[in-house]
């Protein structure tokens, strides 16, 4: 029963390889390789089933390297439910190649899990390499000067993660997180600690595309393909989100270290994303802008270093997951403008209303995930007193909602161009992927819906990293 | 013997009059469903089949249908309602949001009742008022269902997280909807809206914030946040927020901007429920977080709010008389009831807390009226330009009496349910506010001047040769414009409510003065002199 915890990896790993095997040594015969989407879906719907059946298990493995608790349990249900909705809904005419587009998404997620069980500083690490890493080959497929350029800011982003680490593996004299934890109990917040601290968050925030560190995730993810782009918008993002929350849990008896410096990147985020989604006309762009200022508030989360906060921090990084992996995903290859979007309300309703959801739910709009969560941290922020921050992050929010009214407007009221002058094709319809635009609708919605429990379960996420 | 003399002589309780309908009708869900049965419908439209637009007349029937239903309930609710009661009626509070302290609380006092009222009326008048829609019938119907919905949510919650939750929701269908069908500078008035409404969500959410961090952090159930002993300080750091966030809603000068664009832009239908209910939600939100909560605040924010009142009700008199297209003139000329109900607000009194709820009911009609019968006028004689409309009394009857109703009912003259409010309004003010009290009743002067000018050149001078023809109110648009025009003339008439004849008992209602009672007694209680004991 112990090791069945780890089940959910060791299929999303196998599915991996058996897909990449599959297209490298010609195994497939068309027929199956058209199922093969929904198959690998399957695969990783059974594996989001047995981490809600058997993750309620708390073990640890490998000696303390991977802990399985209700921080872990949370993350890689919410990585799993997103992967599972994002190869339904994906218009697969769209990609490059299906069997590197199934097997890349399995290994960030792979990557993510990794993260979110993590039990010391090294597979922490280890689990956002394999992410990025994974976004970096998504992106070659169809723009290598592109995935260069996310190669070396990933690789300049690595090394001040690393740094970091290093420093602070000597200042504690351990790697294990729970140990840290113990070791800086009553320590005092030192320069020796701030500036490791300094670079393992400028890492992660560069891994995370927060502002102002966009300088490759954004324009990647925008010459990327929809799976592509949600990859490098949802699930890297989510695996640097994991790794700041794993540590601000071990860091949390000294805050002073880490609060204001995220403090800075968090108010920057917010409200940077939201005046750039507002300013842009490309559906894409906003897309990953309303992200941006999203993980922005997943970041002020972790200000308060109360179990609240990281409470409402992970439970937002779940909304935003799959919002953010699945919504390029829902849009298709609307790249350009926003006329690429014009009557779809009409065209593919069902894609009309994941995508208006996706990003409703990424500007924090009522009543949707995004707004429960968002709602949580800024309880949290007013608790912890934080009002600076607060108020930029719903001026923030106000322009995300603002920029979002926009692309609406173009899906559903604008009427549809003649098909001859449409410069960008809509997505296909499949009736997998209209199944799995209304199955993301109905997530986005019961998340929202359910927020009691799922805040209870974020709770207990937040709980099992030692704070109180 | 004795005892039975005792029995004789002991007080017995008074059997409540028997109202007609009573005890026909008893769920806890009452609330829900005027919340949630308008989000049910409008989902069932938006997923229902509709080939080439072949069932538009289907879902304009279930949208009007719907509206009569829950205009239905809520008649029986308050017939039901125990009027003079201080306490929450109605009332569902589920657990939800454990961790952050949100309950799904919802419940009405009186101006909960009233300002439902209004919101259940508004919403059949404004689907009527929109049958005449023909483009994109699907989407037109689920987001004026979907916004009455976030309306009547906002109206009944009873928690803060719960109200921000509608209170925001209900900008993105009406933007959408002003913004589809509106008229040429739909655009501006769409992103004015959201930016107004959206500084207006932003302040309420901050307000809410510094409240639930200073009432302790573990709940935003409004028992709790707003029964929190607070410092003054915090008092008026709340008292702001909730200040800025009301005028940006109802609107009030100088945070008005988005008034002018959407109440002459919008389609009709649309406007109705943003005049009518929509925007009253600023003045109510006044009403219940700084009148009944904060009354510190309260008391050092009245004369702000009775200047504010003062400037909207002078600044939009004096902008209608000098407009020169009569859909913003009548825009401007839509402020004035919400300056009265902020003055009332701000007077601070129990009789003018009252007359501001009934404000709230009267003004909401009467700016609905005022915008929608100058939108038919505009239509109906093809053009908004004051420089071609004039001389229409002799070819639009209809719209001739209807309009100068509404301007009446904006004045608040006797038998219109707009003077029994500024009635009330004015005895409170005077005596707390008098300035601001005497700049409000010289707005309403100039208003009159407004009001005058606008008839005298539309209505009763010499028609225009080269205008375009003209015709008078159809029978649908007599009917929506009727029933705003009756709904001030049935409370007018009978603010207490008609009786049969010779008895005390209530002919169709218990009159909306007695249902408005039950809960501001308990508002009013921090402005009312406690009374001397025998031994002082």
């Amino acid at each position: 029963m112990k090791y069945l915890v780890l089940l959910p990896e060791a299929l999303v790993v196998a599915a991996a390889v058996f897909v990449l095997m599959s297209g490298r040594l010609g195994w497939l015969s068309p027929g199956a390789r058209r199922s093969l989407p929904a198959l690998v879906a399957l695969v990783t719907l059974v594996a989001l089933g047995i981490e809600l059946w058997a993750g309620a298990t708390l073990a640890t493995y490998f000696e303390g390297g991977l802990v399985q608790d209700r921080f872990a349990l949370f993350a890689k249900a919410a990585v799993l439910l997103a992967a599972t909705i994002a190869f339904v809904v994906v218009d697969w005419t769209a990609e490059d190649s299906l069997t590197i587009g199934l097997a890349m998404p399995l290994l960030a997620v792979f990557g993510v899990m990794v993260a979110a069980s993590a039990g010391d500083l090294v597979a922490l690490w280890a689990g956002l390499e394999v992410a990025a890493a994974a976004a970096v080959v998504m992106v070659a497929l169809r723009r290598p000067d592109l995935a260069l350029r996310l190669l070396v800011t990933g690789g300049v982003a690595s090394g001040l993660l690393l740094i970091g680490l290093a420093f602070l593996y000597a200042s504690a004299g351990t790697s294990s997180l729970s140990m840290l934890r113990v070791d800086f109990l009553g320590g005092a917040p030192t320069i020796a600690l701030a500036i490791p601290v300094f670079l393992v968050m400028s890492g992660l925030a560069a891994r995370a595309a927060l502002a102002p560190f966009q300088l490759a995730s954004i324009p990647a993810s925008l010459g990327a393909s929809p799976l592509g782009a949600g990859l490098v918008l949802g699930l890297v993002a989510a695996a640097a989100a994991t790794v700041a929350i794993k540590l601000v849990g071990a860091l949390a008896p000294i805050p002073a270290v880490y609060s204001t410096y995220l403090e800075v990147i968090a108010a920057f985020a917010m409200v940077a994303g939201g005046a750039a989604a507002l300013a842009s006309h490309s559906p894409r762009v906003r897309l990953a802008y309303l992200a941006t200022g999203q993980i922005g508030w997943v970041a002020a989360g972790l200000v308060t270093h109360y179990r609240s906060g990281l409470a409402g921090s992970l439970f937002l990084l779940g909304a935003f997951v799959v919002a953010a992996t699945c919504g390029p995903a829902v849009m298709g290859r609307a790249e350009g403008g926003e006329q690429a979007l014009a009557g779809m309300g009409v065209l593919r309703p069902g894609r009309a209303a994941g995508l208006s959801l996706a990003m409703l739910s990424l500007a924090g709009a009522p009543p949707l995930a995004g707004f429960f969560g968002e709602f949580a941290v800024a309880a949290s922020l007013a608790q912890s007193g934080h009002f600076a921050l607060l108020t930029l992050g719903v001026f923030g929010t106000a322009l995300s909602l603002a920029a979002v009214a926009g692309t609406m407007r173009v899906m559903y009221i604008q009427s549809p161009p003649d098909e001859a002058r449409r410069t960008t094709r809509l997505p296909v319809l499949t009736g997998l992927s209209s199944f799995g635009a209304v199955a993301f609708c109905v997530v986005i919605a019961v998340y929202g819906i359910f927020s009691s429990p799922i805040l209870g379960l974020a709770d207990q996420g937040a709980e099992a990293l030692g704070l109180k | 013997m004795i005892w039975q003399f005792i029995a004789a002589q002991s007080p017995s309780p008074t059997p409540a009059p028997t109202v007609p309908g009573a005890g026909i009708f008893s769920t806890s869900l009452l609330l829900s469903i005027t919340v949630w049965v308008p989000v049910v419908v409008a989902i069932a439209i938006a997923t229902m089949p509709n080939p080439r637009g072949r069932y538009d007349a289907l879902i304009k029937q279930i949208a009007f249908f719907t509206n009569l239903g829950l205009l239905f309930v809520l008649g029986i609710a308050y017939n039901q309602f125990q009027s003079f009661l201080p306490t929450l009626q109605y009332e569902e509070k589920v657990t939800w949001l454990q961790s952050v302290g949100a309950v799904y609380h919802l419940g009405v006092d009186g101006p909960g009742m009233t300002m439902l009222l209004l919101s259940g009326g508004i919403g059949i008048v404004s689907v009527l008022a929109s049958l005449g829609v023909r483009e994109r019938v699907r989407s037109y119907f689920c987001l004026l269902l979907l916004a009455q919905a976030s309306v009547n949510g906002a109206i009944v919650a009873r928690d803060m997280f719960v109200l921000i939750l509608f209170w925001g929701a209900s900008a993105v269908p009406l933007a959408l909807l002003v913004l589809g069908w509106g008229g040429q500078r739909r655009h501006q008035a769409t992103w004015r809206l959201l930016g107004y409404w959206g500084v207006g969500t932003a302040a309420l959410i901050l307000g809410t914030m510094v409240l639930y961090s200073a009432a302790g952090g573990a709940s935003f159930d409004m028992d709790v946040l707003l029964k929190a002993t607070l410092s003054p300080r915090v008092q008026l750091a709340v008292g702001s927020l909730m200040v800025v966030a009301a005028a940006t809603r109802l609107p009030l000068f100088p945070l008005h901007g988005w008034a002018r664009d959407v109440y002459s832009e919008a389609p009709v239908g649309v406007t109705v429920i943003v005049a009518g209910s929509a925007s009253r939600l600023g003045a109510y939100l006044l009403l219940r977080t700084l009148v009944a909560a904060e009354p510190v605040a309260a008391h050092l924010l009245a004369p702000l709010l009775a200047a504010l009142a003062a400037l909207t009700v002078g600044y939009g008199a004096l902008v209608a008389m000098r407009h020169h297209d009569i859909r913003q003139a009548s825009a401007y000329l839509a402020l004035i009831p919400g300056g009265v109900t902020v003055l009332a607000l701000a007077a601070l009194q129990p009789i003018s807390i009252a007359g501001a709820v009934l404000s709230l009911f009267a003004g909401g009609l009467a700016a609905a009226l005022i915008v929608s019968v100058c939108a038919t006028l505009s239509e109906r004689a093809q053009s908004r330009s004051l420089h071609v409309l004039a001389g229409l009394a002799p070819r639009m009857p209809i719209l001739t009496w209807l309009m100068v109703l509404a301007g009446l009912a904006v004045l608040g003259v006797p038998l219109l349910a707009t003077f029994t409010s500024n009635l009330l309004t004015f005895f409170g003010s005077f005596k707390t506010q008098p300035i601001g009290a005497f700049a409000v009743a010289a707005g309403l002067a100039l208003g009159a001047i407004a009001l005058a000018s606008l008839w005298r050149r539309v209505l009763f001078s010499a028609p225009n040769p080269d205008a375009p023809g003209v015709s008078d109110a159809s029978l649908g648009e007599t009917w929506y414009l009727g029933l705003l025009a009756g709904g001030l003339l049935w409370v007018g008439l009978f603010p207490s409510g008609p009786k049969l004849p010779g008895t005390d008992s209530p002919l169709f209602d218990q009159g909306l003065v007695n249902v408005l009672s039950a809960g501001i007694s308990d508002i009013a209680s921090p402005y009312v002199l406690p009374t001397p004991g025998p031994g002082q």
